[in-house]
């Protein structure tokens, strides 16, 4: 099937009937055809905080809406891309594939799912119609970080190992991109069943006789209460013990790369996680007990509080207090996403919020809408970004990329690198369409006020 | 017109002398410093002290590490402590006296966090990191500021500025010197430099200060070429993220542009899984460090005397391995440091003991000596003890006897 074919077949499938120029408009994922304004785009405060930056669609939709209605709308923003434009569909078209069953993948090359997988990010980032959502996904995907370059040894096999960037896509999918609005409760639960994320915290090779801490530390420290939550070395060492056998599925000839609990193992004794003590013999059922104890505790409120304060709000005066009230929110709603950032949303300091440095992944994309771009969001974007510092997938650590702004001030230079090219149509796979001189799109992306959001 | 000083003088005639010459062009611009550059090399993810500089004399250290340990393939440093075989290119300096370990060093940390420990580490507390919020070399940065001051007096090398320079006014962080340029389409106008550098120009926001740095930190390099550089005395840096660092870092000191500091680091540290004996990923990180380390020497020649490196890491691994053949979290571990004045040949240490009653927490070395005890005798030989213990709020520091 030749290329032609494949897209008038695709766009059959889209519901479209189009064909030659007309189908080309209809797949352009750029919603308006509203004419690029002749000067400065005005500055929505919360298009930038809770979108990536104004686009003309989100402008559009901003002034039909109004401010809460389009929160609203926002706040019910669906799961699945059925309903993005078909532009932005067809962008994504083949990616969905890599939701599931990273383990089909395994003969490509995992540079190349890494790269369509970053591709798809930018992508919904930039053209999605569900900003908040898609602003949610590269949040909760920073909060439960995973390194796409690391290889996991496998568990049953000596010296056999495991490319973490095929499980990848499935992670975000089921982790993130499910309960981005959800329950935060749920993102930890299936957090704890991730091939991925096992796979990257070792947990696959904890064992009875000698848990390895990795990933029971991790849980602890970054996905749910926090380091200064209260926790204690003995806490780590008896959640470790409590996950011991939860491993990755990688038999000889016949491996599935999902997770599974292997009772051999377990270690089935007493433990005492958080001042709770947990019965011997309690096998798979462990884990469920780790999991009740940690997304319920309060100090998980109060570190999930912080960090959305941080994102949504920025470090400042009423950061603390607000901090509160979402943590509050957080213990009543047992971690309703939704609910937690009404809280924000609603409280008089989010009117007035402090500067929040945009980090690299915001630049870009504000970038890309402010300058009306046409992008197919492939890896000339991504050098971008590694080069400012945030390669998608690409922070070895597990504490995902920093949020303060002393961190980011050093990718000043290549943030003017990419201006200048993304106004001069100097990056592969991306063309802009702006009435402004290209020189003076350069230096208003560039200026110190473009990057802060 | 002024008559023209003896000073420029002489200047204007070694110009005309060495051409075009970029690193003539810079020394002459050379601001008051020091003279000295201190380097850090932060291993990321805690390093295995024991593996790195081995307790070979200790019998319990081949008791708990029957798979993991080195057994005999070590280089000898001393009666008791052994190089792991993969630092051979350092052995050298050590025997040439110009390379010390200290072994036992560590924080006061509790939590066993890499986060944590690395930012209580890189900010010079002494038991937790909120404790205070800026970088130690950020502070000693600011506590020994000179009136002029160099664009490249203090440099982070790596893709986001680390906690050990937060809150530093004239530091500037990078990937690569190389690639340190502005990129002007043909179609630019010819002033859209300049009318960029006038819109950092104004503000006072932390972006903005930075935006300034940087055009002064450009302006420098263009006139140094580091994409030709060579180093010195056959020295064969790795093409790896640590060799490049130290292979600019030489270029640097050599051009004489005022570099104060350097602050690398190397990740790949947190061997849980695997971390292999004398040969395998710890084995490969050591070969780099050492490889790396040692064509810095090298390459610097007599203008090592001028510089320290400190070699640091946030806690080590705990004594007995894992059932996956490699360790967790633990408490001490082992430094080195490199450098003029060094008392080299030596491995500072108290050594705890690795019996069971010895160490501490669920299996861990035992921290003796206190990292902030170390990098205040690194700072005093940098500047001045006042300016030291300044950067260092509430130590109390006893005397490890690193330098002559």
């Amino acid at each position: 099937m030749n290329r032609r074919v494949l897209l008038q077949s695709s766009a059959a499938a889209l519901g479209l009937a189009a064909t030659g120029c007309q189908l080309q408009k209809q797949l352009d994922p750029r919603t308006s055809d509203a004419p690029p304004p002749t000067d400065g785009l005005p500055r929505g405060t919360i298009l930038d905080r809770a979108a990536f930056g104004p686009s003309l669609a989100a402008q559009k939709s901003l002034a039909e809406l109004g401010e809460s209605g389009w929160l609203a709308e926002q706040l019910s923003a669906p799961l699945a891309d059925s309903q993005e434009t078909p532009g932005l569909q067809w962008e994504l078209r083949g990616i969905d594939l890599f939701d599931e069953e990273g383990y089909e993948l395994r003969d490509r090359a995992p540079d190349e799912v890494l790269s369509e997988l970053q591709r798809a990010a930018l992508l919904r980032a930039v053209y999605s119609k569900w900003q908040l959502r898609e602003r949610l996904c590269e949040f909760w995907g920073n909060h439960f970080n995973i390194y796409a370059r690391k290889v996991y040894t496998a568990p049953h096999r000596d010296f056999a190992t495991g490319e973490l960037a095929f499980f990848l896509g499935e992670d975000l999918a089921k982790v993130s991109r499910k309960n981005a609005l959800g329950s935060f409760p749920k993102m930890v639960r299936e957090s704890m069943r991730s091939t991925a994320m096992l796979g990257y915290l070792d947990n696959q090779v904890s064992k009875k006789d000698a848990p390895n801490e990795n990933y029971a530390r991790e849980l602890l420290e970054l996905h749910t209460l926090g380091v200064d939550g209260g926790y204690t070395q003995k806490d780590v060492r008896e959640v470790a013990r409590c996950l011991t056998g939860w491993t990755i599925h990688d038999e000889f000839l016949k491996p599935t790369g999902t997770v599974y609990f292997n009772p051999d193992q377990h270690d089935d004794g007493e433990k005492l996680v958080l001042g709770t003590r947990i019965p011997a013999g309690g096998g798979e059922r462990d884990a469920e007990r780790v999991w009740e104890l940690v997304t319920t505790h309060p100090s998980t409120a109060r570190f999930v509080a912080r960090k959305l304060v941080r994102h949504f709000y920025g470090e400042g005066r009423d950061e603390k207090a607000l901090q509160g009230k979402v943590a509050a929110r957080y213990t009543a709603t047992q971690g309703d996403v939704k609910e937690l950032l009404k809280t924000i949303f609603s409280t008089p300091e989010f009117k007035e919020p402090p500067p929040l440095i945009k980090r690299p992944l915001d630049y870009v994309v504000s970038a890309l809408r402010e300058a009306n771009a046409r992008t197919d969001g492939g890896a000339a974007l991504n050098r971008h970004l590694s080069a400012m510092g945030q390669g998608l997938y690409e922070w070895p650590m597990p504490d995902g990329y920093p949020d303060r702004t002393a961190a980011w001030t050093g990718s000043l230079l290549a943030r003017w690198n990419f201006a200048i090219a993304l106004a001069f149509d100097q990056i592969e796979g991306t063309r802009i369409e702006h009435t402004d001189a290209r020189d003076d799109l350069a230096l208003r992306l560039a200026a110190p006020a473009f990057q802060w959001r | 017109m002024q008559p023209m000083t003896r000073r420029v003088l002489a200047s204007t005639l070694l110009t005309y002398l060495l051409g075009r010459s970029a690193l003539a062009q810079v020394s002459l611009n050379k601001e008051k410093t020091t003279g000295r550059t201190l380097v850090t090399i932060f291993l990321r993810g805690a390093m295995d002290g024991l593996s790195m500089i081995a307790p070979v004399g200790d019998d319990d250290y081949h008791r708990h590490r029957k798979a993991l340990g080195i057994g005999a393939s070590g280089l000898k440093l001393t009666d008791f402590f052994a190089f792991h075989p993969a630092m051979a290119p350092l052995h050298p300096f050590f025997l040439e006296g110009k390379l010390s370990g200290i072994h036992a060093i560590g924080s006061q940390d509790q939590s066993r966090s890499h986060f944590e420990a690395m930012a209580l580490m890189e900010r010079g507390a002494a038991g937790s990191p909120a404790e205070i919020s800026s970088g130690w070399v950020a502070r000693w940065l600011d506590a020994t500021r000179p009136t002029e001051v160099s664009p490249l007096r203090g440099i982070g090398f790596g893709p986001i500025q680390p906690d050990i320079l937060r809150g530093a006014t004239d530091v500037s962080t990078i990937q690569d010197l190389a690639e340190l340029r502005l990129t002007l389409p043909g179609a630019a106008p010819v002033d859209l430099r300049q009318r960029l550098v006038q819109s950092y120009a104004t503000g006072t926001d932390p972006l903005s200060k930075a935006g300034k740095e940087m055009f002064r930190v450009l302006e420098t390099l263009e006139r140094l070429d580091p994409k030709n550089y060579k180093a010195a005395n056959g020295a064969v840096y790795p093409t790896s993220h640590l060799g490049n660092g130290l292979k600019q870092t030489a270029l640097l000191i050599k051009a004489d542009v005022g570099l104060e500091v350097a602050c690398l680091d190397q990740t790949g540290w947190d061997t849980h899984v695997a971390q292999g004996a004398t040969v395998g990923i710890l084995a490969e990180n050591f070969k780099d460090l050492a490889t790396s380390l040692a064509a810095f020497a090298t390459d610097l020649g007599p203008q090592l005397d001028s510089t320290t490196v400190v070699v640091m890491t946030e806690f080590g691994r705990r004594v007995p391995e894992n059932s996956g053949l490699g360790t967790d979290h633990g408490r001490a571990s082992a430094w080195l440091v490199l450098g003029g004045g060094v008392q080299g040949g030596k491995v500072f240490a108290q050594w705890p003991g690795l019996k069971e009653d010895q160490l501490e927490g669920p299996g861990d070395l035992k921290v003796t000596t206190d990292y902030r005890n170390a990098l205040i005798e690194v700072l005093k030989r940098h500047g001045s003890a006042e300016a030291a213990l300044k950067t260092f709020p509430g130590a109390q520091p006893a005397p490890v006897g690193l330098f002559t």
